[in-house]
């Protein structure tokens, strides 16, 4: 039921003002600003401001590795996710501990988790007794681009917990005959899984890689607790790169670096709309 | 169901326990060390952290897994002798406290509006809100930015506070929720003769309590991990951080006590986890992105 009313308006005004006024408002104002030399006269420059980020090592190479870190992340968290969902769904109603566990990692801020990390990744720690236990040489895995494997680590075992719940409150919205249709049928776990939950469950897995991966570009705090704000190249994230020049009073570099990334994000986000879309259609 | 369970071989079901078993294990570690290193005696644990990064190959870590002597000296080190990570906490305190104020008047009401109310523009709004929710933070800081600059905000406490007040991706999270809620339930108030106003705070809220407990939960949980927002919006004023940015420098310079300071840091995000995980768990029905 919809109700018709003028009063909408009275819901909306605050969220709406606050929306217009910090992001939408400013955000196309900004577009002006990224078009400008910031000098004192502040002189129209065309897309120089742009020509010149795009040019710019540092930049391009935060834009690499943020890009390449959200690539492994988002996927990953993505695969792990519905896997353990499909588990879980599997003992219901049974299996709260277990689902309930994969959770509190999320609530964990990751600054006080961080020194649990910097303890079993040391060159002495748990970790590299596991690796030398296993008959290879132990790594240096806080330098260097080693350090890329903790942070992805870090990330996956913080984020999984939701996108576990995302999926298990869709997998149990499946209707439950198709399952039962199937096991008579003979189709074994791996097969109702493949070929039941997940065509029935594509918009939701879209929205998992969606989330997942704006969380993943996020990636900025460990790296930097880590190493602070200029660490190795390999982990040298956009973040860091927008900090960077924000503290030099570099406005205007900020400002057409962030915008150059919100197209690339948008591009992305736009080709798996598309994909879903064609996905969606083609199963239907 | 019942017949399933016993058509299966039980080795199956056994598989499908122990690994969810170990990842109960490997999720869980990681916390139950903090806290359980939280009662060894600072010496016994500034001696560990010492044998951290040495790059001798001959050299392990000690495998510690629990305190040799119970002792809450850390707790009485950073609550009474020494109160700059006390300090801290309460700065995060107040922030959390203070975003999810404004977040609890501002995002329900529009969560609202755009679930339960037919009007001109709705699908424009409901758009430019998904959108917003899209644009990862390195984008969104500089309208932010610029608008708070304008104001005169930057620099302030407010600076972190009013922006997370619209947070996009709860206004999606609740209003999901609301798509979902049965007809006759507010069709029977409006029966009764509730206004638009009555049957909001009446009906509607006392409903959507799981979403909006799940709401309050993970965006406590994002207040409780600011780091990105005080280090730009508070670039030069760094006696305003929250524990959430400070951390790290503060352990780094006493490693004596980082793990009591972790466990303090650590226990109301697991205070909100307990009380709010059935509302997590009911709450959050996203099951696609429109």
């Amino acid at each position: 039921m919809f109700i018709r009313k003028k009063s909408v308006w009275l819901f909306l005004m605050p969220g709406l003002l606050g929306l217009l006024l910090f992001y939408v408002v400013p955000f196309f104002g900004g577009i002006y600003y990224s078009l400008t030399d910031g000098t004192y006269k502040n002189a129209f420059v065309g897309m120089a401001n742009y020509a010149d980020i795009w040019k710019n090592q540092m930049f391009l190479l935060g834009l690499k590795n943020t890009l390449e870190l959200s690539l492994i992340c988002a996927p990953l968290v993505w695969v792990f996710s519905f896997a353990i969902a499909s588990l879980l769904n599997r003992l219901r109603p049974k299996g709260a501990f277990f689902r309930n566990s994969v959770l509190l990692p999320y609530l964990m801020p990751s600054s006080a988790m961080l020194l649990f990390w910097l303890v079993i990744f040391d060159f002495g720690g748990v970790i590299n007794r596991i690796v030398v236990a296993l008959g290879m040489e132990r790594v240096m895995w806080l330098q260097g681009s080693q350090m890329r494997v903790p942070i992805i680590l870090l990330f996956v075992w913080k984020n999984l917990g939701f996108a576990v719940i995302i999926f298990l409150s869709a997998i149990q919205a499946v209707p439950e005959p198709l399952y039962e249709y199937a096991t008579l049928e003979g189709a074994g776990f791996l097969r109702q899984t493949f070929g039941i939950t997940l065509p029935m469950i594509v918009p939701t897995a879209f929205l998992v890689i969606i989330l997942e991966w704006i969380n993943a570009f996020k990636i900025f705090k460990e790296v930097y607790f880590i190493s602070g704000s200029y660490p190795d190249e390999s982990v040298y994230t956009l973040q860091h790169y927008m900090n960077n020049m924000y503290n030099k009073l570099n406005y205007q570099n900020v400002t057409t670096a962030a915008y150059s990334f919100a197209v690339i994000v948008f591009a992305l986000f736009g080709v798996l709309f598309l994909t879903q879309r064609r996905l969606l259609k083609r199963l239907t | 169901m019942e017949k399933l369970t016993v058509r299966q071989p039980g080795g199956r079901k056994l598989f499908t326990r122990s690994v969810l078993g170990l990842l109960a294990i490997i999720m869980l570690v990681p916390v139950v060390v903090t806290i359980l290193y939280s009662f060894c005696s600072p010496d016994e644990i500034d001696a560990f952290m010492k044998t951290r990064g040495n790059y001798d190959n001959a050299l392990w870590m000690e495998l510690k897994l629990s305190p040799k002597v119970f002792s809450l000296s850390q707790y009485y080190e950073i609550l009474v002798l020494d109160m700059s990570i006390l300090r801290m906490f309460v700065n995060s305190a107040v922030y959390a406290v203070l975003i999810l104020l404004g977040q609890a008047v501002v995002i329900p009401m529009m969560a609202y509006a755009l679930s339960r109310f037919r009007f001109r523009g709705r699908e424009a709004i409901f758009f430019g809100i998904i959108m917003l929710m899209l644009l990862p933070f390195q984008v969104t800081m500089v309208p932010n930015v610029l608008t708070l600059r304008t104001i005169g905000l930057l620099n302030t406490v407010w600076a972190v506070i009013i922006p997370m007040w619209f947070s996009p991706f709860y206004i999606f999270l609740i209003r999901q929720f609301m798509l979902g809620l049965p007809n006759e339930l507010l069709e029977a108030a409006q029966m009764d003769g509730a206004g638009t106003l009555r049957c909001y705070s009446y009906v509607v809220i006392p409903v959507c309590r799981p979403v909006i407990g799940a709401a309050i939960a993970l965006s406590f949980a994002d207040c409780w991990n600011l780091v990105e927002q005080p280090m730009t919006y508070l670039s030069q004023r760094a006696d305003l951080y929250p524990l959430s940015v400070e951390f790290n420098r503060l352990a780094g310079s006493n490693a004596k006590i980082v793990f009591a300071g972790a466990a303090l840091y650590i226990l109301p995000a697991l205070f909100i986890y307990l009380y709010f995980l059935n509302d997590i768990l009911s709450g959050v029905q996203l099951t696609e992105l429109k």
